[in-house]
């Protein structure tokens, strides 16, 4: 009997659960914002190497930064962007989802993966810069109509500088190739 | 009835040339649409963008920052505002209507015209190797980070002595590490790209005390020790507040005092002892030993 009532309580967490990420990533409209994998090679930085903290950090950081980014982009909205983008990266995105907002046209990524390289670390920790070779299905929607939905490579360069506990994209560019 | 039976088989060749004339026309594809882009473009520039095909449609221009829908007529060309492609980056033209056609095209920063520079740290000692440390991000003007190898010049100026170096920037970076100099003071750090400079304010400080020199006279209480005026190995006076540990070892064992230096001396009061070794240090710098038998020796 009370194996029952354990097995309710069980199933009846996990419903709980699910419906509290449910409700917390979705709204009817939205697919659900799924987290980007991200890998770091932080092997050939310099002039300062990383520390494997620092590198525990960025991972989860920049994952973090995509998550927002992309429930931004999909709820045309700026507040999910926080404090995880900033600078003239923030105001990249600030200018798209204007833009998103004027067209009605907007852009989402599926699948993403982000291999990141880190390639410049400053001597007093203050700035990091990372090169992104990124794996996503890239829709572009037009109200509800998918307008278009390719496989793409791409590849940023990215800098980022740290706060107290964490670290925030301030620099964001997409270039042809590194 | 001849002529009935001709005219009906007329209708039908008539029909059936038209029907065959339909389906070959159906058959031929209509021009298939298609686009023309730039290969490369320059952030803030003009571009235009061909159309070809038959009918209309509608072309998207998907970039950084653009999220552009304009109805077309193809064949026509699609002119394209300097603003709407200032973010440098990957752009992708998207044609629906007449077969629909997608092609992409790179913006690429345009020439450096301002400096991200972080300089640290903003309080150093003076004469210490690679203190300095600084990192420049080149940017244009629309906020692209400028990746070709912009010469960046770094300098650290007080006074009459002045350092610099230049480093070519490598994906929008360049960084450089810098002596301090040898006088105390607010020192000019500058970093320059072309035109663009911008400028950060080092306080440069004493070092550490070239030497820790002091005399020791009797008391009422006990014994005063005091240091000469303290400097580095420059000659620049040694900030108040440095601290001087003096240490007086006798008979009863061992005391130390710490002193606050105050308009470059240190001054503290020992307790009497008829002999006693006393010596004085400041951070890495020993200085003088004393043997105390009432008077110094």
């Amino acid at each position: 009997m009370n194996n029952i009532f354990l097995r309710l309580r069980r199933g009846t967490g996990i419903l709980l659960a699910t419906l509290l990420v449910t409700s917390t990533f979705c709204r009817p409209a939205d697919l659900p914002v799924i987290a980007p994998r991200v890998q770091l090679d932080a092997e050939n930085a310099g002039p300062r190497e990383i520390e494997e903290q620092t590198e525990k950090a960025i991972v989860r950081d920049y994952g973090a930064a995509w998550t927002a980014l992309n429930q931004a982009l999909e709820r045309n909205q700026p507040e999910p962007l926080g404090d995880l983008w900033v600078g003239t990266a923030k105001q990249l995105f600030l200018d798209a989802l204007q833009q998103q907002e004027q067209s009605g046209i907007r852009i989402r990524y599926l699948g993403q993966q982000h291999q990141l390289q880190a390639v410049f670390y400053s001597q007093e920790g203050s700035a990091l810069e990372l090169q992104d070779t990124a794996q996503v299905e890239r829709q572009v929607l037009d109200g509800e109509t998918v307008v278009n939905s390719e496989s793409l490579t791409l590849h940023y360069l990215v800098v980022m500088t740290p706060t107290t506990d964490h670290w925030q994209v301030r620099i964001f560019q997409s270039v042809a190739d590194f | 009835m001849n002529s009935k039976i001709g005219t009906y088989w007329q209708t039908i060749r008539r029909t059936g040339v038209r029907v065959a004339c339909g389906a070959l026309f159906a058959s031929l594809p209509l021009l298939a649409a298609d686009l023309t882009v730039p290969r490369q473009a320059t952030a803030n520039s003009a571009i235009t963008i061909g159309t070809a095909g038959e009918g209309s449609g509608e072309l998207y221009l998907i970039g950084p920052t653009a999220r552009i829908k304009r109805n077309v007529r193809l064949g026509d060309s699609v002119q394209l505002k300097p603003e709407e492609i200032q973010a440098a980056g990957l752009y992708t033209v998207i044609l629906r209507g007449g077969g629909g056609a997608a092609k992409s095209f790179w913006v690429a920063p345009a020439a450096p015209q301002a400096i991200n520079f972080l300089a640290q740290p903003s309080r150093v000692a003076a004469s210490t190797p690679d203190a300095i440390s600084g990192t420049v991000f080149v940017m244009d003007r629309y906020h692209n980070l400028v990746l070709s190898a912009v010469p960046v010049k770094f300098e650290l100026a007080l006074q009459d002595a002045a350092s610099e170096r230049t480093v070519n920037a490598r994906e929008g970076v360049a960084w450089a590490r810098m002596d301090s100099g040898h006088h105390a003071g607010n020192a000019q750090f500058t970093a320059s790209v072309d035109d663009s400079s911008v400028k950060r304010i080092i306080q440069q400080v004493a070092a550490e005390p070239c030497n820790v020199n002091f005399h020791a006279h009797p008391a009422p209480a006990g014994i005063v020790v005091e240091t000469d005026l303290l400097r580095d190995c420059a000659g620049n006076a040694i900030p108040d507040g440095t601290i001087v540990t003096f240490t007086d070892i006798d008979a009863h064992g061992k005391s130390t005092v710490d002193a606050v230096v105050k308009r470059g001396i240190a001054r503290a009061e020992l307790p009497a002892a008829p002999a006693a070794v006393i010596s004085a240090a400041s951070g890495i710098v020993s200085g003088n030993e004393l043997h105390w038998n009432g008077d110094a020796r």
